[in-house]
């Protein structure tokens, strides 16, 4: 819901109700007020009458809207509302009923007075009031639409500009001084905010290249002297073997930082700009860097592309997150030597015999999470598919049964 | 005159410019070495070299400007940018400026030394053309490899197996070495021991069979090694 509608709704509801009991107080105060008018009339009839009737002749006595009822016991002065009809119409009266004593005889005089009168001023008055809170409520209603329209155009722009606010993208964010307290305080808050954003993200940015940097150069120096070792004449055999191995391992610890530092990026959102492209077509090309992998290790390959589908996406991650998911599949393969890969309806689905997990299936994008027979295996690519996936909001899965392993990515 | 090629060494970790120049001077290459850009440019201005190894970050300054220094001074001149940044953008960045090879940190000395070879024998236009091996001729560009007077029908990646090996002669290249080497940077690992296996297995029958020495020797356990002498 929009702050304006919400605003407006609150406004209207809150007028409507007080409106709704403002005119029923006003209605019943107003006849009040009448009815006390009509009584004092009434009263000042009844001095007058009291003069006039004859005191041998009361049951005869007749004046207009006048009434004499002999009773049996005395009665009570009191007011009442009396309808009357008269040629057909219900006329509304106000009746005074007093006791009058007469020779020891007890009468009820009745006097009564028409309400009509009364009951369309009252009419009107009610009328008049409506229609003047009708008028005040539509004015007022727009008023403030207006002015809280006017008042949130400034927050609606620090809006859009927040939304356009890329920290990957060069631009700063500059937001209007606003001239309203509130919104000038709320749009320093959040300049400060960017700010900060921005520059830790630099920071942090520049961080990850510095670590790759910092350990990669030792690395270096490592790798140079082993090769250099390697070389002499002089080694035994087993000296050779641990020099190759630590050649190899240091060669591992450097693939390992690389693909660190690769996943950070990704998840730094480091690689923004995108194209459009096929994924059949990427795939293809991905595939021919295994066909000889796949062609010395004997896997069936089965592909099946039924329809052509177009991702937008950064090319080098894309072409990251097929190749690592091709590798697992290769890497991972068991005697059945299979893989099938399909691409339908968005969908891209890569099917690999294997032998069963060693660890729980959830936890089979986690980090360094790998099977107790690879051990050459880094560990490391499935999660690089996943980061990617996340960064692209495309939906990763797994399941595994009898022996096969399938991932499916749903593209958007 | 000396025959010997002259490399530029710009590199400010001193044991990693040290590994260098005692491999490169096994290599038959002569070596200088700087660690700042401002002594590079004083070696540049008074030295021909036949190839550049560039670091990128320096002391006082980023290795890039050196490029144009030393293309400007000699076209021939190989500059290999060496760095441990692995950044695309980087990467555009050098060969833009003029590089003509870009190696990642870590790398093999065996990778280094088959790239500057390339390199000079590319660029340089009195260079021979072609890697002649008592019986064994290898020409890089048109990819051929001759065996007494007969050629070999190799495949591309036995090709530049065997001219990687003959950029190497007589040096140990452990597995690692040439895995790295045959997976072309591909970031894991599982697969590249066999199919290395494989390669040189067929490489080594289809020399054979054409009446070649047998060079390629297994190094038990560790990986192979070419031998000349």
């Amino acid at each position: 819901m929009k702050l304006i509608t919400k605003s407006s709704l609150t406004f209207i509801s809150a007028t409507v109700i007080f409106f709704l009991i403002g005119s029923v107080i006003m209605y019943f105060s107003v006849r009040n007020i009448f009815s006390s008018n009509l009584n004092d009339i009434l009263l000042e009839r009844k001095v007058v009458l009291e003069k006039q009737i004859e005191p041998d002749n009361v049951e005869r006595f007749y004046a207009k809207e006048v009434f004499v009822t002999k009773l049996e016991s005395e009665c009570v002065l009191s007011f009442s509302d009396t309808v009357l009809i008269e040629q057909e119409k219900y006329v509304l009266y106000r009746k005074l009923d007093f006791p009058y004593k007469v020779k020891g005889k007890n009468y009820k005089v009745s006097i009564l007075e028409s309400q009509t009168k009364t009951d369309v001023l009252i009419t009107k008055i009610v009328i008049m009031n409506v229609g003047l809170a009708v008028v005040f409520f539509l004015i007022l209603f727009f008023v403030n639409r207006h002015s809280v329209r006017n008042t949130l155009k400034v927050f609606y722009k620090t809006i859009s500009k927040l939304e356009e606010f890329d920290l990957n993208n060069n631009n700063e964010l500059n937001l209007d001084s606003a001239q309203l307290f509130e919104i000038k305080k709320l749009n320093s808050v959040i300049q400060k905010m960017a700010d900060t954003l921005k520059r830790d993200f630099e920071v942090q940015k520049e961080y990850t290249e510095n670590v790759s940097h910092e350990l990669q150069t030792p690395l270096a120096v490592i790798s140079s002297k082993v090769d250099q070792m390697m070389q002499s004449d002089n080694l035994s055999q087993q000296q050779m073997e641990h020099l190759a191995l630590l050649m190899e391992t240091t060669n591992r610890l450097s693939k390992m930082n690389q693909a660190l530092i690769f996943l950070t990026k990704i998840d730094n959102r480091f690689y923004t700009e995108g194209s459009a492209f096929d994924l059949d077509q990427l795939l293809k090309q991905q595939l021919e860097l295994f066909e000889e992998s796949i062609k010395q290790k004997q896997i069936k390959l089965e592909l099946q592309i039924e329809d052509p589908t177009h991702i937008y996406m950064n090319r080098y991650l894309a072409e990251s997150m097929i190749n690592n998911l091709i590798r697992n599949a290769i890497v991972h393969n068991n005697d059945t030597k299979s893989i099938s890969i399909f691409i339908k309806n968005n969908t891209f689905r890569i099917t690999n015999s294997g032998e069963e997990l060693s660890f729980p299936a959830d936890k089979i994008f986690h980090r360094f999470k790998r099977s107790e027979t690879n051990k050459k295996s880094l560990g490391i690519g499935l999660s690089v598919v996943k980061s990617i996936c996340e960064l692209y909001q495309f939906n990763l899965s797994y399941f595994t049964k009898n022996k096969l392993h399938t991932f499916i990515i749903k593209f958007k | 005159m000396d025959n010997k090629k002259h490399i530029l060494i710009v590199e400010d970790e001193v044991e990693l410019a040290l590994s260098t120049i005692h491999f490169l001077q096994d290599n038959h290459f002569t070596c200088t070495h700087t660690s700042t850009i401002q002594s590079a440019l004083k070696e540049i201005k008074n030295n021909h070299f036949h190839a550049a190894l560039l670091d990128l970050g320096l002391p006082d300054g980023d290795g890039l400007v050196l490029i144009k220094e030393l293309k400007n001074k000699n076209q021939e001149t190989g500059v290999i940018i060496v760095s441990a940044k692995d950044t695309l953008n980087k990467k555009i960045d050098a060969l833009e400026l003029g590089a003509d090879d870009y190696l990642t940190k870590p790398f093999f000395f065996a990778e280094l030394n088959a790239r500057i070879k390339s390199l000079i024998r590319r660029l340089n236009v009195e260079e021979s053309k072609k890697i002649v091996i008592n019986e064994l001729s290898i020409y890089p560009e048109e990819m051929k490899v001759v065996v007494h007077d007969k050629v070999a029908d190799l495949t591309s990646k036995e090709f530049s197996l065997l001219l990687y090996f003959a950029s190497n002669q007589n040096r140990v290249l452990s597995k690692t070495i040439l895995g790295e080497f045959m997976s072309s940077g591909y970031d894991d690992y599982g697969f590249s021991d066999d199919l290395v296996y494989t390669h040189i297995k067929n490489l080594k029958k289809k020399l054979s069979k054409l009446g070649c020495t047998e060079y390629i020797k297994n190094v038990y356990g560790i990986g192979y090694k070419f031998i000349t002498n």
